[in-house]
């Protein structure tokens, strides 16, 4: 008797596997190989004996991570939250009042303009705007005559925060924006116009109707920003350095400082696996708890 | 054209895959015969961008048009230019002939053992012109001061040619000061004197890290305090260093500039630049970039260069910040990088390094009356040289020291923290770190 799973592939099915096989290599050869090798690392000491999960502890029992964890959790809750809800508005505001095919396309455009900008350049526009003594905001705010002294944008920890926030914010509601306003076209016009026939008010027509076919795209959002989040690092770099202390030291940041500062290889790619494994863990929750249409 | 079976398209594709991965290697076996001869067609730097490497791009050229080797320098910004370094030597590359190098830099690459030897391999020896300060910095393990545990032991080799002659001074406006602050005393004293709205005292370099460790260690050196002493012991936490980051972050920050916390050494140099204050401790690069610079600066010859100030231990200790050259071991063009060193380092060529902008090491040519009227720290820069400066702990431990001790000084410059709980919380880190690197604590 012949097994199901032991039949011979045909001569189709070889040829796909075949074609296959260079784009399987690639991703074996630039994001399997690296990962064994990280998770051989965080099991080595420096000179590459094995010391089991020793790099673990150590970076798990470092206070400063935790420090980090705050502060990534911290600047999430600022900037996700406040990016879906304007790129939803802007979204929403631009569907319904804007038909001018030409106007539609100008703002495309210049939705686009942030997410093409390199962080490192939109780090040092941030930093003009914040600088003390000399940032833009603190003279335009004087000249209004709304404050009689300087703002310490970078320097006080909760407005550090914020500010580094809002140049995440700057650079990717737009982002939001583009993907809720290719989902707001999938919308039937059928639907929208006979819930309209009908008197819905604009809250009802978005909760009952819009809503629906944007919810995978939440997921989508979530899944990217999420993972850029974790990965922001030029802006803060510049414009804060972490500090002040290490109120706006993001898990990127720190992670860049155990490998590249105190060159703890072990700690890092521990730190990194143990990032990896989360980010996992997280995602399996978010798509399990948000609706996500399967094929 | 004959339609192919599908067969022949998969032979084909094969092919020419094959083909497109070996091009990299049939091309470095092109390379590898231009590497094995004497002379190389080509040297490639590895420098840092900015001020640093300016004048060496520009007589780079020079060096070309005599001999006939391009020169390529490949440009990092700070940061990377380190981690690129040690990336490539981790790997025991060839890209760079020659690298510039912080000297903070030297324990971590000569502890990887990542650079060949200038003395036993092509010849180096000391210049009297030339500081033996300068040497010392470039040679490793290091000739004074604690010696890492790993490289106890080691013959010493010079692996460094300090080719911009860095060392931390003191900046005042000589147009409104009437004599040269002695002390740090006499810095508070004017601070306090000249210190008015939106003119100020004293400016402090306390963004987190780097910026508030290089602006502060000169300070802590000059009131007793240190970070290590000379076992490896941690003195952070000691009554002199905390005196010392108390009187910056608490004594004189009363005199200094808004957002000290944030301000790095561009916008240290754009206050002075713009006349709104009156002192702080400077680099050359900023002189020569900012502060002397025709079309920049506000202040130009208002302003008077002179050593770190004394503090109550009775010394004023400038830091040493100078950049080397120095030949990765990866690098197969050994001796035609030497030969540029050497040829770089002479009298003649080090003037026209000078004349377009360079920083040098020669005290001739620091006290060359000519170049001191376009470049009027240089008296200061021999002094500072002469009076035997300190560097920064020749540790390959260096960068995470740095990091915890920076972070620490600019939590008390923001006042997040008091300058003795920061520096305590800082020692504690500062051991940890240590004693896992192998190193007494």
């Amino acid at each position: 008797m012949v097994k199901a799973g032991r039949r011979r592939l045909s001569r189709q099915e070889r040829l796909a596997y075949l074609i296959l096989l260079p784009a399987l290599g690639t991703v074996f050869a630039i994001v399997t190989i690296p990962f064994i090798l990280v998770i051989q690392q965080s099991l080595s000491s420096d000179d590459g004996t094995l010391i089991g999960l020793r790099n673990y502890a150590r970076a798990l029992g470092n206070p400063q991570l935790y420090d980090a964890l705050h502060a990534t959790g911290v600047y999430t809750l600022i900037v996700l939250p406040i990016e879906i809800v304007l790129g939803l508005t802007f979204a929403l505001l631009v569907h319904r009042t804007v038909r001018r095919p030409g106007l539609r396309a100008a703002i495309y455009v210049l939705a686009i303009l942030p997410l093409v900008v390199p962080p490192v350049a939109i780090g040092v526009v941030a930093r003009l705007i914040y600088a003390p003594s000399y940032g833009v905001l603190n003279v335009i705010l004087e000249r209004l005559g709304l404050i009689h002294q300087e703002i310490n944008w970078l320097g006080n920890p909760t407005l550090a925060m914020i500010s580094v926030a809002s140049v995440d914010i700057w650079q990717w509601t737009p982002f939001v924006y583009l993907v809720m306003f290719s989902g707001l076209q999938t919308v039937p016009r059928e639907s929208v116009e006979a819930a309209q026939i009908d008197g819905v008010t604009w809250w009802t027509q978005f909760r009952y109707i819009e809503l629906f076919y944007l919810r995978p795209l939440f997921i989508l959002i979530l899944f990217f920003r999420l993972a850029d989040v974790l990965r922001v690092f030029d802006h803060i770099f510049i414009l804060t350095g972490g500090g002040p202390g290490t109120t706006t030291q993001l898990l990127s940041l720190y992670l860049y400082r155990i490998e590249f500062k105190f060159f703890d290889t072990g700690q890092a790619a521990a730190l990194a696996v143990v990032v990896l494994v989360s980010i996992s863990i997280i995602y399996t929750v978010i798509a399990r708890f948000l609706p996500l249409e399967r094929a | 054209m004959e339609p192919i079976s599908r067969r022949e398209f998969v032979k084909r594709a094969a092919v020419a895959g094959a083909m497109f991965t070996s091009f990299p290697t049939i091309l470095a076996a092109c390379n590898s015969t231009n590497t094995s001869s004497n002379k190389p067609s080509k040297l490639t730097i590895a420098a840092v961008q900015g001020a640093e490497d300016g004048p060496l791009k520009k007589v780079a050229p020079m060096y070309q048009s005599q001999t006939g080797i391009t020169m390529e320098v490949v440009e990092f910004p700070y940061d990377q230019l380190f981690e690129k370094l040690v990336t490539t030597f981790q790997a025991n590359g060839s890209s760079y002939d020659l690298c510039m190098m912080d000297d903070p830099w030297m324990p971590k690459f000569g502890t990887m053992g990542a650079l060949q030897p200038l003395d036993s391999n092509f010849g180096f020896t000391r210049d009297s012109d030339i500081p033996s300060i300068v040497y010392d910095v470039g040679t490793w393990p290091p000739p004074k001061g604690p010696v890492p545990p790993s490289e106890q032991g080691k013959t010493q080799h010079l692996y460094g040619i300090t080719i911009v002659g860095n060392v931390e001074m003191f900046m005042y406006r000589k147009d409104l000061a009437t004599s040269a602050p002695g002390s740090w005393n006499d810095v508070l004293a004017n601070a306090q004197k000249f210190n008015k709205a939106n003119f100020y005292g004293y400016v402090i370099r306390g963004k987190a890290t780097n910026p508030a460790s290089s602006d502060s260690l000169p300070i802590l050196w000059s009131f007793g305090g240190d970070i290590f002493d000379s076992s490896w012991k941690v003195l952070l936490d000691s009554t002199a260093s905390i005196d010392a980051i108390t009187f910056l972050t608490q004594t004189l920050k009363k005199y200094a500039e808004p957002g000290a916390e944030n301000t790095d050494a561009g916008d240290r140099d754009r206050l002075i630049a713009i006349g709104q204050a009156f002192q702080s401790t400077t680099w050359p690069a900023e002189v020569t970039g900012v502060v002397e610079a025709q079309g920049v600066s506000q202040v130009i010859g208002k302003m008077a260069y002179i050593p770190i100030p004394q503090g109550p231990s009775g010394k004023g200790l400038g830091m040493m910040g100078n950049w080397l050259l120095g030949i990765p071991k990866g690098s197969q063009n050994g001796s035609a990088a030497a030969d540029f060193i050497k040829w770089l380092i002479k009298p003649d060529n080090m003037k026209t390094y000078v004349q377009n902008g360079g920083i040098p090491t020669r005290t001739s040519l620091l006290n060359d009356p000519t170049l001191g009227q376009t470049n009027p720290y240089f008296p200061a820069l021999a002094q500072s040289l002469a009076a035997q400066p300190n560097w920064r702990p020749r540790t390959d431990q260096w960068n995470a020291v740095e990091t915890i001790y920076g972070t620490a000084v600019n939590q008390a410059v923001a006042g997040l923290k008091s300058p003795k709980d920061a520096l305590t919380a800082a020692a504690t880190q500062i051991r940890s770190a240590m004693k896992q690197a192998g190193y007494p604590s």
